[in-house]
Protein backbone atom coordinates (compact mmCIF):
# COMPACT_ATOMS: atom_id res chain seq x y z
CA UNK A 1 0.00 0.00 0.00
CA UNK A 2 1.18 3.53 -0.61
CA UNK A 3 2.68 4.96 2.56
CA UNK A 4 1.54 8.35 3.84
CA UNK A 5 5.09 9.77 3.42
CA UNK A 6 4.96 9.06 -0.26
CA UNK A 7 2.18 11.57 -0.73
CA UNK A 8 4.64 14.47 -0.52
CA UNK A 9 6.80 12.90 -3.18
CA UNK A 10 3.79 12.21 -5.35
CA UNK A 11 2.69 15.83 -5.07
CA UNK A 12 6.18 17.15 -5.81
CA UNK A 13 6.37 14.97 -8.89
CA UNK A 14 2.91 15.93 -10.11
CA UNK A 15 3.34 19.66 -9.58
CA UNK A 16 6.84 19.90 -11.05
CA UNK A 17 7.05 22.72 -13.58
CA UNK A 18 9.53 23.91 -16.18
CA UNK A 19 9.48 27.53 -17.33
CA UNK A 20 9.61 27.67 -21.13
CA UNK A 21 9.83 30.37 -23.76
CA UNK A 22 8.26 29.60 -27.12
CA UNK A 23 9.63 31.47 -30.14
CA UNK A 24 8.33 31.20 -33.68
CA UNK A 25 10.82 29.82 -36.17
CA UNK A 26 12.23 32.50 -38.49
CA UNK A 27 11.29 30.16 -41.36
CA UNK A 28 7.60 30.78 -40.75
CA UNK A 29 5.68 33.40 -42.72
CA UNK A 30 4.00 36.04 -40.57
CA UNK A 31 1.91 39.10 -41.20
CA UNK A 32 3.63 40.95 -38.39
CA UNK A 33 6.33 40.21 -35.83
CA UNK A 34 5.63 37.36 -33.45
CA UNK A 35 6.35 37.93 -29.77
CA UNK A 36 7.69 34.97 -27.78
CA UNK A 37 5.23 33.21 -25.49
CA UNK A 38 6.10 32.16 -21.94
CA UNK A 39 4.54 29.15 -20.26
CA UNK A 40 5.10 26.97 -17.18
CA UNK A 41 5.09 23.39 -18.45
CA UNK A 42 3.99 20.50 -16.22
CA UNK A 43 6.71 17.86 -16.13
CA UNK A 44 4.24 14.98 -16.13
CA UNK A 45 2.24 16.12 -19.14
CA UNK A 46 2.79 16.18 -22.89
CA UNK A 47 3.74 19.12 -25.09
CA UNK A 48 0.79 18.81 -27.45
CA UNK A 49 -1.62 18.70 -24.53
CA UNK A 50 -0.53 21.93 -22.87
CA UNK A 51 0.31 24.24 -25.77
CA UNK A 52 -3.07 25.30 -27.13
CA UNK A 53 -2.36 28.83 -25.92
CA UNK A 54 0.98 28.79 -27.69
CA UNK A 55 -0.74 27.85 -30.93
CA UNK A 56 -3.43 30.51 -30.55
CA UNK A 57 -0.80 33.11 -29.77
CA UNK A 58 1.16 32.53 -32.97
CA UNK A 59 -1.88 31.96 -35.17
CA UNK A 60 -2.82 35.57 -34.48
CA UNK A 61 0.07 36.76 -36.61
CA UNK A 62 -0.17 34.17 -39.35
CA UNK A 63 -2.42 33.52 -42.30
CA UNK A 64 -4.42 30.29 -42.20
CA UNK A 65 -2.85 29.04 -45.40
CA UNK A 66 0.64 29.22 -43.86
CA UNK A 67 -0.37 27.02 -40.93
CA UNK A 68 0.05 23.23 -41.02
CA UNK A 69 0.65 20.83 -38.15
CA UNK A 70 2.46 22.50 -35.22
CA UNK A 71 5.68 20.96 -34.00
CA UNK A 72 8.48 21.92 -31.64
CA UNK A 73 12.20 21.91 -31.87
CA UNK A 74 15.09 22.60 -29.51
CA UNK A 75 18.46 23.58 -30.97
CA UNK A 76 17.73 21.77 -34.21
CA UNK A 77 16.28 18.63 -32.64
CA UNK A 78 12.57 17.96 -33.19
CA UNK A 79 10.94 17.35 -29.81
CA UNK A 80 9.04 14.09 -29.50
CA UNK A 81 5.71 15.18 -28.08
CA UNK A 82 4.93 11.64 -26.91
CA UNK A 83 7.71 11.82 -24.31
CA UNK A 84 6.65 13.45 -21.04
CA UNK A 85 7.78 17.08 -20.89
CA UNK A 86 10.06 16.43 -17.92
CA UNK A 87 11.88 13.72 -19.86
CA UNK A 88 12.34 15.98 -22.89
CA UNK A 89 13.78 18.73 -20.75
CA UNK A 90 16.11 16.43 -18.84
CA UNK A 91 17.31 14.81 -22.05
CA UNK A 92 17.92 17.94 -24.09
CA UNK A 93 18.20 21.01 -21.92
CA UNK A 94 18.85 20.19 -18.29
CA UNK A 95 22.33 21.73 -18.33
CA UNK A 96 21.27 25.06 -19.81
CA UNK A 97 19.85 28.14 -18.19
CA UNK A 98 16.12 28.58 -17.76
CA UNK A 99 13.74 29.36 -19.36
CA UNK A 100 13.82 26.47 -21.78
CA UNK A 101 13.87 28.03 -25.25
CA UNK A 102 11.67 26.08 -27.62
CA UNK A 103 11.18 26.91 -31.30
CA UNK A 104 7.71 26.57 -32.80
CA UNK A 105 7.10 25.43 -36.39
CA UNK A 106 3.97 25.26 -38.51
CA UNK A 107 5.33 23.71 -41.66
CA UNK A 108 7.83 21.11 -42.94
CA UNK A 109 6.69 18.56 -40.39
CA UNK A 110 9.64 16.14 -39.87
CA UNK A 111 7.90 12.90 -40.88
CA UNK A 112 10.91 10.74 -40.16
CA UNK A 113 11.35 12.00 -36.60
CA UNK A 114 7.99 12.83 -35.10
CA UNK A 115 4.66 11.12 -34.67
CA UNK A 116 1.65 13.03 -35.90
CA UNK A 117 -0.72 14.48 -33.33
CA UNK A 118 -3.91 15.50 -35.11
CA UNK A 119 -6.01 15.62 -31.92
CA UNK A 120 -6.01 15.12 -28.15
CA UNK A 121 -7.45 11.64 -28.58
CA UNK A 122 -4.10 10.56 -30.05
CA UNK A 123 -2.39 11.79 -26.87
CA UNK A 124 -5.00 10.02 -24.76
CA UNK A 125 -4.51 6.76 -26.67
CA UNK A 126 -0.75 7.01 -26.23
CA UNK A 127 -1.00 7.82 -22.52
CA UNK A 128 -3.45 4.99 -21.86
CA UNK A 129 -1.30 2.55 -23.80
CA UNK A 130 1.65 3.45 -21.53
CA UNK A 131 -0.51 2.95 -18.43
CA UNK A 132 -1.69 -0.36 -19.82
CA UNK A 133 1.80 -1.57 -20.58
CA UNK A 134 2.98 -0.58 -17.11
CA UNK A 135 0.14 -2.62 -15.61
CA UNK A 136 0.98 -5.58 -17.82
CA UNK A 137 4.37 -5.51 -16.12
CA UNK A 138 3.09 -4.85 -12.58
CA UNK A 139 -0.07 -6.94 -12.42
CA UNK A 140 -0.30 -8.96 -15.65
CA UNK A 141 -2.89 -6.35 -16.71
CA UNK A 142 -5.36 -7.58 -14.09
CA UNK A 143 -5.90 -4.23 -12.39
CA UNK A 144 -6.27 -2.14 -15.55
CA UNK A 145 -8.61 -4.70 -17.12
CA UNK A 146 -10.79 -4.78 -14.00
CA UNK A 147 -11.24 -1.03 -14.12
CA UNK A 148 -14.19 0.38 -16.00
CA UNK A 149 -14.03 2.64 -19.00
CA UNK A 150 -15.05 5.60 -16.87
CA UNK A 151 -12.14 4.89 -14.52
CA UNK A 152 -9.73 5.00 -17.45
CA UNK A 153 -11.35 8.24 -18.52
CA UNK A 154 -10.85 9.66 -15.06
CA UNK A 155 -7.12 8.92 -15.23
CA UNK A 156 -6.88 10.76 -18.50
CA UNK A 157 -9.05 13.69 -17.42
CA UNK A 158 -6.97 14.01 -14.25
CA UNK A 159 -3.85 14.42 -16.35
CA UNK A 160 -5.47 16.62 -18.96
CA UNK A 161 -6.96 19.00 -16.39
CA UNK A 162 -4.08 18.86 -13.94
CA UNK A 163 -6.18 17.37 -11.14
CA UNK A 164 -3.93 15.47 -8.71
CA UNK A 165 -6.74 14.05 -6.57
CA UNK A 166 -8.87 12.99 -9.50
CA UNK A 167 -5.89 11.24 -11.08
CA UNK A 168 -4.66 9.52 -7.94
CA UNK A 169 -8.12 8.34 -6.91
CA UNK A 170 -7.78 5.93 -9.82
CA UNK A 171 -4.03 5.60 -10.04
CA UNK A 172 -3.75 4.31 -6.47
CA UNK A 173 -5.39 1.08 -7.64
CA UNK A 174 -2.62 0.67 -10.20
CA UNK A 175 -0.04 1.32 -7.51
CA UNK A 176 -1.21 -1.33 -5.07
CA UNK A 177 0.78 -4.49 -4.79
CA UNK A 178 -0.11 -7.57 -2.80
CA UNK A 179 2.84 -8.04 -0.45
CA UNK A 180 2.16 -11.75 -0.14
CA UNK A 181 2.95 -12.08 -3.81
CA UNK A 182 6.21 -10.19 -3.49
CA UNK A 183 5.00 -6.88 -4.82
CA UNK A 184 4.83 -5.88 -8.45
CA UNK A 185 5.69 -8.65 -10.88
CA UNK A 186 8.15 -6.41 -12.72
CA UNK A 187 9.05 -2.74 -12.28
CA UNK A 188 7.91 -0.63 -15.24
CA UNK A 189 10.77 1.69 -16.08
CA UNK A 190 12.41 3.28 -19.09
CA UNK A 191 15.91 4.70 -19.31
CA UNK A 192 15.89 7.30 -22.07
CA UNK A 193 19.09 8.12 -23.91
CA UNK A 194 20.10 10.61 -26.54
CA UNK A 195 23.24 8.91 -27.78
CA UNK A 196 21.54 5.94 -29.35
CA UNK A 197 19.00 5.07 -32.07
CA UNK A 198 17.21 3.07 -29.45
CA UNK A 199 14.84 5.51 -27.74
CA UNK A 200 15.02 3.86 -24.33
CA UNK A 201 16.19 0.85 -22.42
CA UNK A 202 13.30 -1.17 -21.09
CA UNK A 203 13.83 -4.63 -19.68
CA UNK A 204 12.15 -7.02 -17.28
CA UNK A 205 13.26 -6.37 -13.71
CA UNK A 206 11.84 -7.96 -10.60
CA UNK A 207 11.60 -5.77 -7.48
CA UNK A 208 12.76 -8.62 -5.24
CA UNK A 209 15.86 -10.76 -5.64
CA UNK A 210 15.60 -14.56 -5.79
CA UNK A 211 16.83 -14.56 -2.15
CA UNK A 212 14.00 -12.26 -1.13
CA UNK A 213 15.84 -8.93 -0.79
CA UNK A 214 14.06 -5.80 -1.92
CA UNK A 215 16.04 -4.30 -4.77
CA UNK A 216 16.85 -0.62 -5.25
CA UNK A 217 17.37 1.78 -8.10
CA UNK A 218 21.09 1.18 -7.71
CA UNK A 219 20.62 -2.54 -8.19
CA UNK A 220 18.57 -1.91 -11.32
CA UNK A 221 21.20 0.40 -12.79
CA UNK A 222 24.05 -1.92 -11.88
CA UNK A 223 22.38 -4.71 -13.72
CA UNK A 224 20.95 -2.93 -16.72
CA UNK A 225 22.89 0.27 -17.20
CA UNK A 226 26.15 0.21 -15.27
CA UNK A 227 27.51 3.16 -17.25
CA UNK A 228 25.11 5.39 -15.36
CA UNK A 229 26.78 4.77 -12.03
CA UNK A 230 29.95 6.62 -11.27
CA UNK A 231 31.45 6.80 -7.80
CA UNK A 232 33.47 9.96 -7.54
CA UNK A 233 36.27 10.68 -5.14
CA UNK A 234 36.54 9.13 -1.71
CA UNK A 235 33.59 6.84 -1.12
CA UNK A 236 34.03 7.25 2.65
CA UNK A 237 33.63 11.01 2.50
CA UNK A 238 30.06 11.60 3.62
CA UNK A 239 29.73 14.40 1.10
CA UNK A 240 30.70 12.01 -1.61
CA UNK A 241 28.52 8.94 -1.20
CA UNK A 242 27.88 7.04 -4.40
CA UNK A 243 26.15 9.33 -6.75
CA UNK A 244 24.07 8.36 -9.68
CA UNK A 245 25.70 10.25 -12.40
CA UNK A 246 23.62 10.35 -15.50
CA UNK A 247 25.09 11.95 -18.53
CA UNK A 248 22.80 12.40 -21.53
CA UNK A 249 20.56 9.85 -19.88
CA UNK A 250 17.32 10.17 -18.09
CA UNK A 251 15.92 7.53 -15.79
CA UNK A 252 12.22 7.21 -15.63
CA UNK A 253 10.29 5.75 -12.80
CA UNK A 254 7.14 4.61 -14.37
CA UNK A 255 6.04 2.70 -11.28
CA UNK A 256 4.55 5.98 -10.21
CA UNK A 257 2.59 5.76 -13.47
CA UNK A 258 4.27 8.99 -14.28
CA UNK A 259 7.66 9.73 -15.66
CA UNK A 260 10.18 11.18 -13.22
CA UNK A 261 13.35 12.51 -14.72
CA UNK A 262 16.36 12.09 -12.52
CA UNK A 263 18.90 14.62 -13.51
CA UNK A 264 22.56 14.92 -12.91
CA UNK A 265 22.81 14.90 -9.13
CA UNK A 266 26.58 15.32 -8.90
CA UNK A 267 27.68 18.15 -6.71
CA UNK A 268 28.89 21.01 -8.84
CA UNK A 269 32.28 22.27 -7.73
CA UNK B 1 13.26 -22.63 -20.61
CA UNK B 2 11.20 -25.33 -22.29
CA UNK B 3 8.74 -24.19 -24.92
CA UNK B 4 5.90 -25.86 -23.11
CA UNK B 5 2.76 -24.09 -22.19
CA UNK B 6 -0.36 -24.88 -20.25
CA UNK B 7 -3.66 -24.52 -22.12
CA UNK B 8 -4.35 -21.12 -20.64
CA UNK B 9 -1.13 -19.49 -21.82
CA UNK B 10 -0.90 -17.81 -25.19
CA UNK B 11 2.37 -16.18 -24.35
CA UNK B 12 5.72 -16.53 -25.89
CA UNK B 13 9.03 -16.28 -24.07
CA UNK B 14 11.84 -14.49 -25.83
CA UNK B 15 13.96 -17.56 -26.48
CA UNK B 16 11.05 -19.34 -28.14
CA UNK B 17 10.38 -16.21 -30.17
CA UNK B 18 13.90 -16.27 -31.55
CA UNK B 19 13.78 -20.00 -32.25
CA UNK B 20 10.45 -19.69 -34.07
CA UNK B 21 11.87 -16.84 -36.13
CA UNK B 22 14.95 -18.87 -37.04
CA UNK B 23 12.80 -21.70 -38.35
CA UNK B 24 10.53 -19.22 -40.12
CA UNK B 25 13.51 -17.57 -41.79
CA UNK B 26 14.91 -20.88 -42.98
CA UNK B 27 11.71 -21.54 -44.88
CA UNK B 28 11.59 -17.98 -46.19
CA UNK B 29 15.06 -18.56 -47.61
CA UNK B 30 13.89 -21.77 -49.28
CA UNK B 31 10.94 -20.17 -51.02
CA UNK B 32 12.62 -16.78 -51.54
CA UNK B 33 9.99 -15.00 -49.50
CA UNK B 34 12.25 -12.06 -48.66
CA UNK B 35 12.44 -12.13 -44.86
CA UNK B 36 15.69 -11.37 -43.06
CA UNK B 37 16.92 -11.05 -39.48
CA UNK B 38 18.17 -7.68 -38.29
CA UNK B 39 20.42 -7.88 -35.23
CA UNK B 40 20.90 -4.87 -32.95
CA UNK B 41 24.65 -4.27 -32.70
CA UNK B 42 26.17 -5.36 -29.44
CA UNK B 43 23.08 -7.15 -28.17
CA UNK B 44 21.35 -10.46 -28.67
CA UNK B 45 18.19 -8.65 -29.69
CA UNK B 46 16.83 -8.39 -33.16
CA UNK B 47 13.77 -8.56 -35.35
CA UNK B 48 12.51 -10.05 -38.61
CA UNK B 49 12.15 -7.72 -41.56
CA UNK B 50 10.62 -7.80 -45.01
CA UNK B 51 10.02 -5.20 -47.69
CA UNK B 52 7.21 -5.49 -50.19
CA UNK B 53 6.11 -3.53 -53.23
CA UNK B 54 2.33 -3.39 -53.32
CA UNK B 55 0.22 -2.14 -56.19
CA UNK B 56 -2.73 -0.08 -55.02
CA UNK B 57 -5.39 2.07 -56.57
CA UNK B 58 -4.17 5.61 -56.25
CA UNK B 59 -7.66 6.60 -55.11
CA UNK B 60 -6.51 5.53 -51.66
CA UNK B 61 -3.85 8.19 -51.73
CA UNK B 62 -4.56 11.77 -50.92
CA UNK B 63 -5.67 13.77 -53.90
CA UNK B 64 -2.92 16.33 -53.52
CA UNK B 65 -0.41 13.59 -54.20
CA UNK B 66 -2.22 12.02 -57.11
CA UNK B 67 -0.65 14.24 -59.74
CA UNK B 68 2.89 13.24 -58.86
CA UNK B 69 1.80 9.62 -58.42
CA UNK B 70 0.46 9.39 -61.93
CA UNK B 71 3.67 10.57 -63.48
CA UNK B 72 6.06 8.52 -61.41
CA UNK B 73 4.23 5.32 -60.83
CA UNK B 74 2.32 4.59 -63.97
CA UNK B 75 2.51 0.86 -64.32
CA UNK B 76 1.17 0.07 -67.78
CA UNK B 77 -0.38 1.77 -70.78
CA UNK B 78 -3.38 -0.54 -70.47
CA UNK B 79 -4.23 0.95 -67.12
CA UNK B 80 -4.33 4.41 -68.62
CA UNK B 81 -6.66 3.30 -71.40
CA UNK B 82 -9.02 1.63 -68.91
CA UNK B 83 -9.24 4.76 -66.88
CA UNK B 84 -10.19 6.84 -69.84
CA UNK B 85 -12.94 4.38 -70.74
CA UNK B 86 -14.29 4.15 -67.24
CA UNK B 87 -14.37 7.80 -66.49
CA UNK B 88 -15.68 9.03 -69.80
CA UNK B 89 -18.65 11.22 -69.05
CA UNK B 90 -18.99 9.96 -65.48
CA UNK B 91 -17.91 11.50 -62.21
CA UNK B 92 -15.59 8.77 -61.03
CA UNK B 93 -12.51 8.30 -58.93
CA UNK B 94 -9.30 7.89 -60.86
CA UNK B 95 -8.08 4.29 -60.58
CA UNK B 96 -4.62 4.36 -61.99
CA UNK B 97 -2.45 1.84 -60.22
CA UNK B 98 0.42 3.02 -58.13
CA UNK B 99 3.08 1.12 -56.25
CA UNK B 100 3.75 1.50 -52.57
CA UNK B 101 6.64 0.28 -50.51
CA UNK B 102 5.70 -1.54 -47.29
CA UNK B 103 8.35 -2.50 -44.79
CA UNK B 104 7.33 -5.01 -42.08
CA UNK B 105 9.14 -5.69 -38.81
CA UNK B 106 8.33 -8.50 -36.39
CA UNK B 107 9.52 -7.61 -32.89
CA UNK B 108 9.24 -9.23 -29.49
CA UNK B 109 7.41 -7.39 -26.71
CA UNK B 110 8.82 -8.19 -23.26
CA UNK B 111 5.95 -6.38 -21.59
CA UNK B 112 3.23 -8.48 -23.20
CA UNK B 113 5.35 -11.54 -23.99
CA UNK B 114 4.06 -11.74 -27.53
CA UNK B 115 5.32 -10.74 -30.97
CA UNK B 116 4.27 -7.36 -32.38
CA UNK B 117 4.02 -6.27 -36.01
CA UNK B 118 5.40 -2.86 -36.94
CA UNK B 119 5.39 -1.47 -40.46
CA UNK B 120 5.92 1.66 -42.46
CA UNK B 121 4.70 2.55 -45.88
CA UNK B 122 5.87 5.05 -48.44
CA UNK B 123 5.49 5.93 -52.08
CA UNK B 124 8.33 4.96 -54.38
CA UNK B 125 9.73 8.47 -54.19
CA UNK B 126 10.02 8.13 -50.44
CA UNK B 127 7.02 10.07 -49.18
CA UNK B 128 5.76 8.40 -46.00
CA UNK B 129 2.07 7.47 -46.03
CA UNK B 130 -0.29 9.02 -43.52
CA UNK B 131 -2.41 6.97 -41.15
CA UNK B 132 -5.48 7.72 -43.27
CA UNK B 133 -3.79 6.41 -46.40
CA UNK B 134 -2.66 3.25 -44.60
CA UNK B 135 -6.23 2.73 -43.36
CA UNK B 136 -7.37 3.00 -46.93
CA UNK B 137 -5.18 -0.01 -47.68
CA UNK B 138 -6.61 -2.16 -44.93
CA UNK B 139 -8.96 -4.74 -46.37
CA UNK B 140 -12.59 -3.66 -45.72
CA UNK B 141 -13.26 -6.97 -43.92
CA UNK B 142 -10.76 -6.03 -41.25
CA UNK B 143 -11.59 -2.38 -40.80
CA UNK B 144 -14.56 -2.87 -38.53
CA UNK B 145 -12.66 -5.22 -36.23
CA UNK B 146 -9.81 -2.78 -35.96
CA UNK B 147 -12.14 0.04 -35.05
CA UNK B 148 -13.75 -1.78 -32.15
CA UNK B 149 -11.64 -0.43 -29.32
CA UNK B 150 -9.38 2.56 -28.78
CA UNK B 151 -6.41 0.31 -28.13
CA UNK B 152 -7.20 -2.31 -30.72
CA UNK B 153 -6.18 -0.47 -33.72
CA UNK B 154 -3.56 0.82 -36.06
CA UNK B 155 -1.54 3.57 -34.46
CA UNK B 156 1.63 5.46 -35.13
CA UNK B 157 4.39 4.56 -32.69
CA UNK B 158 8.10 5.04 -32.36
CA UNK B 159 9.89 1.82 -33.31
CA UNK B 160 11.27 0.60 -29.95
CA UNK B 161 14.65 -0.31 -31.41
CA UNK B 162 15.11 2.20 -34.23
CA UNK B 163 13.38 5.23 -32.71
CA UNK B 164 11.58 6.18 -35.96
CA UNK B 165 7.84 6.55 -36.60
CA UNK B 166 6.21 3.29 -37.65
CA UNK B 167 2.67 1.98 -37.61
CA UNK B 168 1.80 -0.78 -35.22
CA UNK B 169 -1.05 -3.22 -34.84
CA UNK B 170 -1.76 -3.10 -31.13
CA UNK B 171 -1.08 -6.42 -29.43
CA UNK B 172 -4.14 -6.21 -27.14
CA UNK B 173 -6.24 -8.91 -28.73
CA UNK B 174 -3.46 -11.36 -29.63
CA UNK B 175 -4.62 -13.75 -26.93
CA UNK B 176 -8.11 -13.77 -28.39
CA UNK B 177 -7.15 -15.24 -31.71
CA UNK B 178 -4.07 -17.20 -30.69
CA UNK B 179 -5.79 -19.15 -27.91
CA UNK B 180 -8.19 -21.14 -30.12
CA UNK B 181 -5.43 -21.94 -32.58
CA UNK B 182 -2.99 -23.06 -29.89
CA UNK B 183 -5.64 -25.04 -27.95
CA UNK B 184 -6.71 -26.85 -31.12
CA UNK B 185 -3.16 -27.77 -31.97
CA UNK B 186 -2.57 -29.03 -28.46
CA UNK B 187 -5.78 -31.09 -28.56
CA UNK B 188 -4.56 -32.72 -31.76
CA UNK B 189 -1.16 -33.32 -30.21
CA UNK B 190 0.49 -31.07 -32.74
CA UNK B 191 2.97 -28.35 -31.98
CA UNK B 192 2.78 -25.12 -33.91
CA UNK B 193 5.31 -22.50 -34.72
CA UNK B 194 3.87 -19.49 -32.87
CA UNK B 195 5.21 -16.97 -35.36
CA UNK B 196 3.75 -18.78 -38.37
CA UNK B 197 0.31 -19.01 -36.76
CA UNK B 198 0.36 -15.45 -35.46
CA UNK B 199 1.67 -13.80 -38.62
CA UNK B 200 -0.81 -15.71 -40.79
CA UNK B 201 -3.58 -14.03 -38.80
CA UNK B 202 -2.29 -10.47 -38.40
CA UNK B 203 -0.31 -10.10 -41.62
CA UNK B 204 -3.17 -10.09 -44.14
CA UNK B 205 -4.84 -7.21 -42.28
CA UNK B 206 -2.05 -4.99 -43.57
CA UNK B 207 -1.43 -6.61 -46.93
CA UNK B 208 1.20 -9.09 -45.75
CA UNK B 209 0.52 -12.61 -46.91
CA UNK B 210 2.09 -15.72 -45.45
CA UNK B 211 2.16 -18.50 -48.07
CA UNK B 212 0.51 -21.74 -47.03
CA UNK B 213 3.75 -23.68 -47.21
CA UNK B 214 4.84 -22.04 -43.95
CA UNK B 215 2.16 -23.90 -42.03
CA UNK B 216 3.14 -27.25 -43.45
CA UNK B 217 6.89 -26.88 -43.72
CA UNK B 218 7.92 -24.89 -40.65
CA UNK B 219 8.20 -26.86 -37.45
CA UNK B 220 7.86 -25.75 -33.87
CA UNK B 221 11.08 -25.27 -31.92
CA UNK B 222 12.15 -28.16 -29.67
Amino acid sequence: MIMADDKDVLRDVWFGRIPACFTLSPEETTEREAEPYYLLLPRVSYLMLVTDKVKKHFLRVMKAEDVEEMWFEYEGTPLKWHYPIGVLFDLHASNTALPWNITVHFKNFPERDLLHCPSNSVIEAHFMSCIKEADALKHKSQVINDMQKKDHKQLWMGLQNDKFDQFWAMNRKLMEYPTEEGGFRYIPFRIYQTMSDRPFIQKLFRPVSPEGHTLTLGDLLKELFPAAICVEGDPHDENNSPRYYLMKTCLQFRHLSQEVGIRDVRKRH
Amino acid sequence: MAAERNPASCYLDERTFRLCCQLFLQHSETIQDGWSWEQIKGTDEGFMKKTLLIPVKSSVLHKQHECSMQDENMVTDDTQANVEDETAGVQAVCEIHAVLRYEYHVLYSFSYQIPVLYFRASTLDGRPLSLEEVWGNVHPNYRQRLQQGPWDTLTQQDHPLLGQPFFMLHPCRTEEFMKPALDLAQAENKRVNYIVTWLSVVGPVIRLDVPLSYSTEVSAPD
